[in-house]
């Protein structure tokens, strides 16, 4: 009689194996067990498809259905779920996408992945309780002669996606209630984004270059004079008061970390 | 404060996303709602908010569709966090979870698998369960899950697995009665002598739901109306447990918010005279 252990192991390999097979330990005759475990089978696979169809829902638009559940089943082989939570399964799909053989026509298709996961994200994200006076009246608290070395954090809902890749055009061109067929060239420009989510949902703002660079600087942990010293030389120079209005006033910095 | 579930006896409907909206705006006059927990491990946003706010209305059930009770992984203890952080958040009547593994191995299959039902898989089972009430501080409800397979070595009948988890434990049971009729015709039992087998006072929610009969066996996919062989067996499970909680569960092909309250309006009826119904 096999351990519990080992037949949970053995019924799982038998679950994720490429072939039909009849899983292990079973009463019924192996034709039939075939046939049993392929409802396990089926529903596992139908499982995933739909979790990550739902995450990721202009991907699967772009590529077809057959085509989005045959990347989704070799998804689910590569990187297997960790968690009993499968809302936070498929955040390593753009990457798997972006090396997925059979997507190599379709540079701007992990960067579209991306885009979406970065929403999915922003949904489930803390809300803040902060207002915008509070973190005015933070920075004007810090000395001048520090400002450079505060930290600004941003809101938890905050995402930076930058693709080289019209990503936004094709995310909106292929919403269910786009109006007509509009044509994206694939050559008509990067894009620099901002995902967050504030009272009235998730929004996406198209960024310049240099304010994108400096908002991903500071969430990755960057001084503010770091921050700014990282878009040198990175598009038209950044207006650093007007970017901190419009960060501070729309949710995006929530906070000030003095030196 | 929680208004306590134990004080009704009445049908409530599983709120999936769908309906969210809806149930917000109309405020339909169902006695209880019940949401699958995991839908709700998150930090915060709009979908949160919403159930909060629900939750000043109405009477909540939590449903674990994911902490995979009989793995013999360990006990992933940020899952069981994040229950216990929701618990507090929601304060709710019920809390529900499986008894199935859903994973092993470091790997989530995110589905309800059955145990083999041994001795060994019992007291393991049951230990975890107790870890989980420690944790949670509080009485679980377990449910009995549907099978397609059943194991060659289990030495206990299903019934009496799931009655010993509930003397051992303490635990309360979530009775299926429609994964009970699904079971009975996979694998060739009689579904009364499983209630007769069922401690009375353990159970503590019965579960409704429409199965699939397209494939090679019955399948449980939450996606269709309770059968009438069911809606029969469910009148015989009233007559032995009285009125208990009872829930309309649909997660696949999500009909209108109507017809579930219609679903749930057919249960009530028999929780209303069930022995006018159970002949």
């Amino acid at each position: 009689m096999p351990s519990l252990r080992e037949l949970q192991l053995r019924f799982a390999e038998t679950a994720f194996a490429d072939e039909d097979a009849p899983p292990p330990f079973v009463t019924i005759p192996p034709e039939r067990a075939v046939e049993r475990m392929a409802v396990y089978r089926r529903a596992l696979c139908a499982n995933y498809r739909n979790v990550l169809g739902a995450s990721y829902p202009v991907v699967r638009k772009l590529v077809g259905v057959p085509f989005f559940n045959a990347a989704v089943d070799a998804f689910v082989r590569a990187h297997p779920s960790r968690s009993g939570d499968l809302n936070v399964y498929g955040d390593a799909f753009a990457d798997f996408l972006e090396r997925y053989p059979h997507a190599a026509a379709l540079p701007y298709l992990a960067d579209v992945a991306r885009l979406e996961w970065a929403q999915d994200e922003a949904q489930r994200a803390a809300d803040v309780a902060t207002m915008p006076d509070d973190v005015l009246a933070m920075l004007a608290a810090v000395p001048a002669g520090q400002l450079p070395s505060v930290q600004l954090v941003l809101a938890p809902s905050c995402r930076l996606v930058a693709s080289p890749y019209p990503v936004l055009r094709i995310w909106k061109t292929n919403q269910d209630d786009a109006a007509g067929a509009d044509r994206v060239a694939l050559d008509e420009g990067a894009d620099a984004l901002l995902v967050r989510r504030d009272s009235g949902g998730v929004s996406i703002e198209r960024l310049a270059v240099a304010e994108h660079v400096w908002l991903a600087a500071l969430a990755g942990g960057a001084s503010l004079g770091a921050a700014i010293e990282a878009t040198k030389g990175r598009g038209a120079a950044l207006d650093l008061a007007a970017a901190l209005g419009r960060r501070i006033g729309d949710g995006s910095i929530v906070g000030v970390v003095a030196p | 404060m929680s208004r306590p579930l134990s004080d009704i006896s009445a049908c409530g409907i599983g709120l999936r996303s769908p309906h969210v909206r809806q149930v917000q705006d109309e405020r339909p006059p169902v006695p209880w709602l019940e949401v699958h927990s995991e839908n709700y491990y998150v930090d915060g946003g709009p979908a949160l908010a919403a159930l909060v706010r629900l939750r000043a209305d109405y009477p909540l059930s939590l449903h674990g569709v994911g902490m995979s009770l009989g793995s013999t992984d360990p006990l992933d203890r940020a899952h069981l966090a994040r229950l216990a952080q929701l618990i507090e958040r929601t304060e709710p009547a019920l809390v529900s979870e499986h008894l199935c593994w859903s994973g092993v191995g470091g790997r989530a299959l995110n589905d309800l698998l059955p145990l083999p039902y041994t001795e060994e898989a019992l007291a393991h089972v049951c230990a975890r369960i107790t870890e989980v009430q420690d944790f949670i501080g509080r009485e679980l409800l377990v449910e009995n899950v549907s099978s397609y397979l059943a194991f060659a070595d289990a030495t206990i009948p299903e019934w009496e697995f799931v009655a010993a988890v509930a003397r051992r434990t303490g635990c309360k049971l979530l009775c299926d009665v429609n994964n009970i009729y699904v079971n009975a015709v996979n694998h060739g039992f009689d579904a009364d002598g499983y209630l007769a087998v069922l401690p009375r006072d353990a159970v503590a929610e019965i579960h409704l739901a429409g199965f699939d009969a397209s494939g090679p066996c019955l399948v449980d996919t939450h996606g269709a109306p309770v059968a009438p062989p069911v809606w029969a067996l469910y009148r015989r499970a009233i007559a032995r447990f009285g009125a208990v909680p009872t829930l309309i569960e649909w997660d696949t092909d999500i009909p209108p918010l109507s017809t579930l309250l219609a679903e749930a309006a057919t249960a009530q009826a028999i929780l209303d005279t069930p022995d006018a119904l159970a002949a």
